[in-house]
Formats: structure tokens, C-alpha cells, sequence
């Protein structure tokens, strides 16, 4: 196989990147699916539009924006004063963030509904049997929802592993920063260099196809929860 | 009293108000008709339903105006008509959650895991048990919270009729060191189990006492429900091997039943008002086995030609059905001495 150590880079940047991001956004989604799936609450079905519009929104928009936040004159340039920096727009930090909310829905959609999923006499039980409302998520609820987060970690990874529009948009193509495999794939197809563009596509296809293939694998196993 | 409450609740139109005291051990039964709001005062009582009002166990405050202890905070074991049991976990797994945060001991895991017999089960997944079985571990994993009082919500309803005699020998002897309050319109289970009757009616507490006086009250649940019936309390003297009958003493007098053999030593008998006929004298010549001296208490009159007449009898409550002509024959009113014909009887 003929892949570059250039290319190689680009590869660990985006596995870097959506291990990152799949981290954060099982961090951040916990609480927010949690809330969303226990009861219905006013402006709920406004709050989940806006998480939802990932979803439906081109990335070279969503990328556009990001790209205005990020930039100098945005909240994102402000935030990045605080350690000398002028911008997170064409930094690895900006791709994190951008990530982070081009994946959410990704993430949050399993852990909602496998939330939602939960019993409510069971968790009445636990509380019954003595255990505050903590140990309750940590003991009955993340266990039984375990099939969830692993939907969801398995998502959220491989969408992030395929983003392209967004990163182009904020992210540029440095190499070792912000360069991931499917810039440098699109980079090679624009200067017609396809047998690169070929072997690292293969890659790409491999891994995706490894990580949806243990999902399915893991889901069937005989032990496996509903 | 162990338990004392005094609460209120809303929920859509239903409104719930019940102001009620549980006795220190024993099973009270809380008797109503679905819809009656039976689940609901439990969760309430759990601390799993929001409710105003005062929830206080012997001299600690469950809730009152100021504050309410969370659901794991009250020494309350529950178990409902579904076993909700952890699928996450094994049988073992699901009564460590429970132990664990009571700090039952060994000892004490022993004692109920020889109680509910479930040896046998422990390395098992909760999805592969039957019915009984879930229910033992329901029961069990309440138990190891080493609760204060004991809330059953119709554990047995599912239950086939074999699967529910056993437990329900388990729950009566669960009950003797415990308050329970079991919920049920189950006959039997209000029988066999029962020490102490609440019924719930239109959101509230029509009555509340010992099993054997609401049972006999003209106007108690049963009677509503047009099969009133009492439960006395009876002790055993002997066994008759060549008529195979049962005898057992109330009061003076001695009741014989045919039975297979010989039942503990205070057999609870179960005698239904239209099994009850009345005899102004002795009757000699009867192929009715027991014929007992009784006082009539108080009558009504049920309609349909029908009266139900409460009698007293060796100190305990007895029922008869008899028509509003017998009674206008027989001059029945209260005060007359006469003599009650039970034609059948069940031991609970």
C-alpha cells in the first residue's frame, strides 16, 4: 500500500480529531439527551430544532458561519486572546469546536432515545432501594443504556471522520494542524494524482467499514441488551 | 402506629385525601376498586409521588409542610405488580444493589435468601425467570433494604394459584416483625393475609381497622360489593381421622370441617354471608354441622327482598343473608338470641 507519511498525518489528524470530538460530545450529550428525554418542557421543540439543523444544513454553511465565530472578530477570536493567539478559525482547536457541533445530533439522537427507552418504575425502584439520584444514572441508567452510547460513540466518530465541508471552511489544510484525510484526499484528486487519492480512500473505506461492522457485531451478540 | 399519614394529592379530576395510622406489624390490606387510587397513595408514601401533607413513621418525619425526604431516603421497601427487577443484572447482582446501600448483613442476606429460597437462582439473568420466581426476587431485594415498613402493590396478581400460596406464607411471615400494607381485591389475599383492613373509596379512607370488624360492618367493603363476608378466628382442637373433619374451637362452641388433615394451630376461616342461615331454636334435626348460639347485632335491609344481619358470636363479628320474609317470620331484630346454621365454611 503507498501511503504517504503526509497522508498518514492527515489520517491521525482526523482520528485525533473525531476522538476528540466523540469524547466531548459523550460529555456534553449526557446531560442534554438526560434532560430532553425524561419530560416534555416548553421551548423544548425549539431547543431541539436548533441541535437538529446540523442534520439538514449543507456543512459549507454551517462552515461559513463557524468560520465568522471562530475568526478574529468573533466570540472565537476572543476566547483565543485569552492565550495570545488572534483567531481559532485554521486552528485544531477550531476544527474540535466545529466538530463538536456538526456531530451533536449524531450523538445526542442514540443517547435520547436510549434514554428515553428506560423504565420509569425501574429507576423509582432504585430510588426505593436506596440510591440518590447519582448513583441511580451511574448504576441503572448509563448500563442500560450502554447500547446507546455505543451507537453513539460510533457515530459520532465516523461522521466526524468523514466532515470535509466544514473543515475546509474553517480548518484550511495545514499539514500536522488542520489538515485531515479528506482534505488531503480531495487535495490529491484536484492535482490528479489519483493512485494516492486511491490507496488513501481505501483507508478511509477500511476503517468505516471495521467500525460499523463491530457495531453490528456487538448489537447482535447474544448477551446484548435491547 | 407505625405509620401515620395525613396527605392529599391531585392528579388530572382524581383527587386523593387519606388520613390513616398503620399498626406496628402485621398486614394491612388496602382494599379498593381500580382507579380507587391504591398505587398512587403508595408512590406517595415512598416519596415517588408528589403530595402535600404529613408522612411521619413512628416519631421521624417522612414529610410535612417544610420538607420532604427523597424517595432513597425512607426505609420503605417496595415491590410492584410487575417485578421491575435490574436486566442489567443477575439475581445475585440485583439483591447486592439493594444490600449494598442498606448494609445488610451477611447474616441478614442469609436470612431472607433462605426466606424466599432463592438459592438456587442467584448465578441466573433476571430475563430467563418465571413469573413466581421474579417476584421472590422483587420480594427479597425489598427486603435487604432492611425497610421500616414493607408496600406491596398486587405482587401476586400474575401469578398462577400454587406460586401465590407460597409467597403468601413468605409475606404473612414477613408481616409478624413488619408493618405491611398490601395492596389487593384479591379475596383470598384479603383473607388469608389481612390482620388490618384500609379501604380506599372515592379518593379517601372509608375505614380503617382490624380485617375481622370492617369485614363484619354492614356496610363494608364486601357487603358493597354484594359478597359480604367475615373471617374468624378460630383454634385448633383436634382431628376426627374417621370422618375426616377438623375441629376447631370459637369460644365455647366447636366448629367441624372437613378438611385433610390437621392446619396450624389458629386456622382463619372465611364464612360467607349467604352460607349463614338463621334458627330461632336449637336445631336438632339437621344435617348442618354447625349450629352456634348468636346475638343479633344490627340489621339492614340490602333491597331485592334481601337483609344482611350482623350477629355476635363467642365475641367475634358473623354475617348472615337472610329475605326481608324470614326476618319479618323470624322477628329479627337486635338483642334476640337465636341460633346461626353456618352451611360452609373455607380455611384461609
Amino acid at each position: 500500500m503507498n501511503v504517504s507519511p503526509a497522508d498518514w498525518q492527515a489520517l491521525w489528524v482526523s482520528v485525533r480529531l473525531a476522538l476528540i470530538s466523540t469524547g466531548l460530545l459523550l460529555v456534553i450529550c449526557t446531560p442534554l439527551a438526560w434532560w430532553l428525554a425524561r419530560r416534555r418542557r416548553p421551548g423544548q421543540a425549539l431547543l431541539e430544532s436548533v441541535l437538529a439543523l446540523p442534520l439538514v444544513l449543507p456543512p459549507t454553511v454551517l462552515g461559513f458561519y463557524l468560520l465568522l465565530w471562530l475568526g478574529p472578530d468573533g466570540p472565537g477570536g476572543l476566547l483565543a486572546r485569552l492565550w495570545g493567539g488572534h483567531s481559532l478559525a485554521f486552528t485544531f482547536t477550531g476544527l474540535v469546536i466545529g466538530s463538536v457541533i456538526y456531530s451533536l445530533p449524531f450523538v445526542l439522537q442514540p443517547l435520547k432515545n436510549a434514554f428515553a427507552a428506560i423504565d420509569r418504575d425501574t429507576l423509582d425502584m432504585a430510588a426505593t432501594l436506596g440510591a440518590p439520584p447519582w448513583d441511580r444514572f451511574r448504576n441503572v441508567v448509563m448500563p442500560l443504556a450502554r447500547p446507546g452510547y455505543l451507537s453513539a460513540a460510533v457515530l459520532g466518530f465516523a461522521h466526524t471522520l468523514g466532515e470535509f465541508g466544514v473543515v475546509l471552511m474553517i480548518g484550511g489544510s495545514l499539514a500536522g494542524e488542520t489538515r485531515v484525510a479528506s482534505v488531503a484526499l480531495y487535495e490529491h484528486v484536484e492535482v490528479g494524482d489519483y493512485a494516492r487519492a486511491h490507496h488513501l480512500a481505501l483507508v478511509l473505506v477500511v476503517l468505516s467499514v471495521a467500525m460499523l461492522w463491530g457495531l453490528f457485531r456487538w448489537q447482535r451478540r447474544p448477551g446484548a441488551l435491547p | 402506629m407505625s405509620l401515620q399519614v395525613d396527605l392529599a394529592l391531585e392528579r388530572g379530576d382524581f383527587r386523593l385525601s387519606v388520613n390513616g395510622a398503620l399498626p406496628e406489624r402485621g398486614v394491612t390490606i388496602l382494599f379498593g376498586v381500580s382507579g380507587a387510587g391504591k398505587s398512587s397513595l403508595l408512590k406517595a408514601i415512598a416519596g415517588l409521588q408528589p403530595c402535600r401533607g404529613l408522612i411521619r413513621f413512628d416519631d421521624r418525619v417522612w414529610q410535612d409542610e417544610h420538607q420532604a425526604l427523597p424517595a432513597h431516603r425512607r426505609p420503605v421497601g417496595l415491590m410492584l405488580q410487575r417485578p421491575t427487577l435490574f436486566p442489567h443484572l443477575d439475581v445475585a447482582g440485583n439483591l447486592r444493589f439493594a444490600a449494598r446501600r442498606s448494609g445488610a448483613t451477611d447474616g441478614r442476606w442469609r436470612e431472607v435468601v433462605a426466606l424466599t429460597e432463592l438459592q438456587p437462582l442467584m448465578e441466573r439473568g433476571v430475563a430467563g425467570l418465571s413469573g413466581g420466581e421474579a417476584q421472590r426476587v422483587a420480594l427479597a431485594r425489598a427486603l435487604l433494604t432492611e425497610p421500616d415498613l414493607l408496600m406491596l402493590d398486587e405482587p401476586l396478581s400474575a401469578l398462577d394459584a400454587e406460586r401465590r400460596q407460597a409467597l403468601m406464607a413468605v409475606i404473612a411471615r414477613v408481616g409478624e416483625r413488619l408493618p405491611v400494607l398490601y395492596v389487593t381485591h384479591q379475596l383470598d389475599e384479603v383473607m388469608t393475609l389481612g390482620d388490618h383492613l384500609w379501604w380506599l373509596d372515592r379518593g379517601g379512607l372509608r375505614e380503617q381497622g382490624p380485617l375481622a370488624e370492617c369485614l363484619a360492618g354492614l356496610h363494608g367493603p364486601l357487603a358493597a360489593g354484594g359478597q359480604a363476608a367475615v373471617v374468624l378466628r378460630t383454634r385448633h382442637r383436634g382431628y376426627d381421622e374417621r370422618h375426616h373433619l377438623l375441629e376447631l374451637t370459637l369460644g365455647d362452641a366447636v366448629l367441624r370441617l372437613p378438611a385433610a388433615g390437621p392446619r396450624g394451630d389458629t386456622p382463619r376461616l372465611k364464612v360467607a354471608a349467604r352460607d349463614v342461615s338463621l334458627a330461632l331454636s336449637p336445631v336438632r334435626d339437621s344435617s348442618v354441622l354447625n349450629i352456634l348460639p348468636a346475638t343479633v347485632d344490627a340489621l339492614r335491609d340490602l333491597g331485592h327482598g334481601q337483609c344482611l344481619v350482623r350477629l355476635r358470636c363467642a365475641d367475634q363479628w358473623l354475617l348472615a343473608r337472610v329475605s326481608t320474609l324470614s326476618r319479618d317470620r323470624l322477628g329479627l331484630r337486635p338483642g334476640l338470641a337465636l341460633h346461626a346454621q353456618i352451611k360452609a365454611a373455607a380455611l384461609v
